[in-house]
């Protein structure tokens, strides 16, 4: 079922004493109910303009964008897309905002309008679900990053959305904290079937989506599954992107004159082929 | 050394004082500071003292805390009531040199002073250490709710203390990084003069604002994505409830005022 309809979308900033910037180009895109996208592209290609137009934190200057059927240029759905669309942003420390973790989760309920008793549920609910339950009554100041961003995470999902954006949510985390958080999400679109949109620099992040869609100067270049995208390594190279570590070994080894598969993604099937081919 | 500080110095526990209404908490101190300079006879004022030393008491905090508020205040207290001796001349004179006068009735004063001084920080301390800053602001802004219908958006008062306590350990944080990074590229925070030292902060509190801009700017994005838009239409995850309990508390300030006004009119005033 088709989630998110991004339909011809353009976007630019315009200034009173400078030309206008465009960030975004027209961009088709369509997401159906549960998947899990990854979104690359390096800086500046528009990837974090395009999240922002998916929960009406930014509108369209040109073409559509619609949330489960509803238009986010909506003023009066405003709210009703953001509580649908959850957004988790890059930094942690900068987006909980109470000093307790379960007043934080609850602050977006709260919001909302929910009964007290209900709001109880769901921060219980989702404070479990990220596996932050037993640090409730903690400042979130006292956490690690890894842990801040689940909580975080579990303030968004108390909202109860239908879909999540990630914004590069393990940029500045140790890799224990991006193994933590990746999980989570993981587990969300797994098991609560939740639409994920992950964007991320990180090559390894987006081989285990479904789903990856490469941008590049306000522009989808490339959207397809992972073996799909990073077998076309030249290409990604161009718009200043890596392939995930196996498949550039292969990659360079075939370069070589190795006959080696042009899909391979993990270490694994990295060794696997390497150990085909050697025995 | 600036990650010892410690804001709000809320001592968490199960006791009495520490399950209370906040509301009832907040208002009973308010109460008792103003009650503290009724008594004008010393039955008045043991009363008003025996009243604060029960609640800590009941509170069951450790004493070290309690000395620990009222430490840093003593020279104020001294020379408070230093500065009252001269201010009464009442009873016997007891020393009287060129235009300095001090008399019994001076004395008295000035013990009378010092010791609702110490009842008011006890007492204000005794609040803030059974009640967590959150739950505080969380109180404040109920209480003065009413104050809605002269245009004051107390809600976004509390909010903006929330945010404030929330933040103050992160950029304390922060501070402590440029200071190492500003150091590591030789800059000079221990020697020198005032000046010197002042001007060394500089390089510190710019990136400091700057960072902290960013940061709100952050906050508000975020807060904007999980559908903040004020407090209309807002509800909370923890209601408050006044107790049996609370009653009790109210009924007895009650008691003590109307104990010390009674006494004032029963027992001669000494100051």
């Amino acid at each position: 079922m088709e989630f998110i309809t991004v339909d011809n979308v353009s976007f630019r900033y315009e200034y009173t004493d400078e030309p206008p910037v465009t960030v975004l180009r027209g961009i088709d895109l369509t997401i159906r109910q549960g998947e899990f996208v990854a979104l690359l592209g390096h800086n500046g290609s528009g990837k974090s303009t395009l999240a922002k137009h998916f929960n009406a934190m930014l509108l369209p200057t040109g073409g559509k964008l619609y949330v489960d059927g509803t238009d986010t240029a909506d003023e009066e759905k405003k709210f009703t897309i953001r509580r649908t669309v959850g957004m988790v942003l890059q930094n942690p420390d900068n987006q909980l905002v109470s000093t307790v973790v379960e007043e934080d989760v609850a602050f977006g309920p709260e919001n909302l309008g929910v009964p007290p008793e209900e709001i109880r549920r769901r921060v219980d609910d989702a404070l479990k679900t990220v596996g932050m339950y037993d640090y409730r009554l903690h400042a979130p100041d006292k956490l690690s990053g890894g842990q801040k961003q689940r909580v975080a995470i579990a303030g968004i999902l108390a909202m109860e959305p239908a879909c999540i954006v990630l914004d590069e949510p393990t940029a500045m985390l140790d890799p224990k904290g991006r193994r933590e958080v990746l999980d989570t999400v993981h587990k969300l679109n797994r098991e609560r079937g939740i639409t994920v949109i992950l964007i991320t620099h990180y090559m390894d992040e987006a081989a285990g989506a479904g789903r990856v869609v490469v941008m590049d100067d306000g522009e989808v270049l490339m959207d397809g599954t992972p073996r799909e995208v990073f077998a076309r390594v030249e290409e990604l190279r161009r718009v200043e992107l890596d392939v995930p570590q196996p498949t550039e070994l292969c990659y360079e080894l075939r370069q070589a004159g190795v006959p080696l598969p042009p899909d391979i993604l993990t270490a694994d099937e990295c060794a696997e082929a390497l150990y085909t081919l050697l025995s | 050394m600036l990650s010892d500080i410690t804001i709000g110095q809320y001592f968490p526990g199960d006791s009495v004082v520490h399950r209370m209404d906040p509301r009832v908490k907040l208002i009973l101190t308010f109460v008792y500071i103003i009650a503290v300079f009724f008594p004008q006879n010393w039955f008045g004022l043991l009363l008003a003292v025996g009243y604060l030393v029960f609640s800590v008491l009941c509170s069951r905090l450790p004493l070290r805390l309690v000395w620990k508020s009222i430490k840093p205040i003593i020279p104020l207290i001294v020379i408070t009531s230093a500065l009252n001796i001269f201010y009464s001349d009442k009873g016997v004179e007891l020393i009287h040199w060129g235009f300095l006068k001090i008399t019994s009735g001076g004395l008295i004063t000035a013990a009378f002073i010092a010791i609702r001084i110490l009842c008011l920080i006890a007492g204000s301390s005794l609040l803030t250490y059974t009640t967590s800053p959150t739950t505080l602001t969380d109180a404040l802004e109920r209480i003065l709710r009413p104050l809605k219908v002269i245009h004051i958006n107390v809600h976004e008062l509390s909010m903006m203390m929330t945010i404030a306590l929330r933040f103050i350990p992160t950029l304390i944080e922060e501070t402590d990084k440029i200071m190492s990074a500003q150091k590591a590229r030789g800059a000079d925070m221990e020697s020198g003069g005032l000046m010197q030292r002042v001007k060394a902060l500089i390089p510190v509190l710019i990136p400091l604002f700057v960072s902290s801009f960013r940061r709100a700017y952050e906050l508000a994005t975020a807060m904007e994505c999980r559908c903040y838009h004020g407090g209309d239409g807002r509800t909370r995850m923890k209601q408050l409830h006044m107790g049996r309990l609370d009653v009790w508390c109210l009924l007895s300030m009650a008691l003590l005022i109307a104990a010390i006004v009674t006494l004032n009119f029963f027992v001669p005033a000494v100051v």
